[in-house]
């Protein structure tokens, strides 16, 4: 397989786009969404649940602290397939995160919060933090398995 | 999520189902809070827990720290492997006394 190559059999590469409020009833949907598409890309289960848990958090900081719980916000994540990788963007208009804060709990700490953003920096392979006029973007990458023939 | 609460003995065994996250753990964090509150023994049934995230893993770290100010036994059990991976990925399993079952949960502490 060449490494510009979609990794589906079609030869398409995958993209896939959600809009939703900044309100947790809807963290199951996109959770076995996403669970279901790494399964796809030939990740195993549990490699799967990680991939998910990591996405989860990502959402779940844009909730608590970009838009303080308020479910009238707006997060779009985009999963796309690119190259050898997969790719996790997601964008608020929220508060911006502080960068003080962002993996800032010692890791093995007993405290209660902050361990989100260390799961997200474990599982993925890159995650960035952005800002743009006034929106903030994670873009989070996870490196394709080699194949997923006969999917 | 859904939760159940029933008492053996002295022993309080409180069984978590479904989805711990950030809809939820707020409200099993009540539910957990006032179980503690009357029970010499908490043990938390975590066998049908179908997801956990971070904010679960915070919740029943604040459930530990209670329950030393308490003073009340606090363990957990049937941590399925999607569960315990989250504990190994927030670096806390440690810190909680773990069962592998419920019969070795209440006895934990004979």
């Amino acid at each position: 397989m060449q490494p510009s190559e979609s990794r589906s059999r079609s030869g398409v590469r995958f993209k896939a786009a959600w809009r939703l409020p900044s309100d947790p009833a809807f963290l199951p949907v996109v959770r076995g969404a996403v669970e279901q598409l790494c399964a796809v890309f030939g990740w195993n289960e549990s490699e799967a649940r990680s991939i998910t848990l990591a996405v989860d958090e990502a959402l779940t900081n844009v909730i608590r602290h970009a838009y303080h719980k308020r479910p009238d916000g707006v997060i779009e994540l985009i999963c796309e397939e690119k190259e050898s990788i997969l790719e996790f963007l997601v964008s608020d208009t929220g508060d911006a995160p502080d960068p003080a804060k962002i993996c800032a709990r010692a890791r093995e700490s007993q405290a209660a919060g902050g361990m989100g953003t260390h799961i997200i920096r474990d599982v993925m392979d890159t995650a960035e933090y952005q800002r743009s006029g006034m929106a903030n973007h994670l873009v989070m990458t996870k490196r394709l398995k080699q194949s997923v023939e006969g999917k | 999520m859904k939760t159940s609460s029933r008492d053996q003995g002295n022993v309080r065994i409180v069984a978590v189902e479904g989805d711990v996250d950030l809809n939820s753990s707020g409200e099993l964090r009540k539910l957990l809070f006032e179980a503690l509150h009357g029970a010499k023994r908490l043990v938390i049934n975590l066998g049908a827990i179908r997801y956990l995230d971070s904010s679960g893993i915070a919740t029943l770290i604040e459930v530990l720290k209670e329950s030393q100010k308490t003073k009340t036994e606090f363990a957990l059990f049937a941590m399925s492997p999607a569960v315990h991976e989250v504990f190994r990925l927030t670096h806390v399993i440690k810190i909680f006394r773990v069962y592998e079952n419920e019969e070795q949960a209440v006895g934990g502490w004979a």
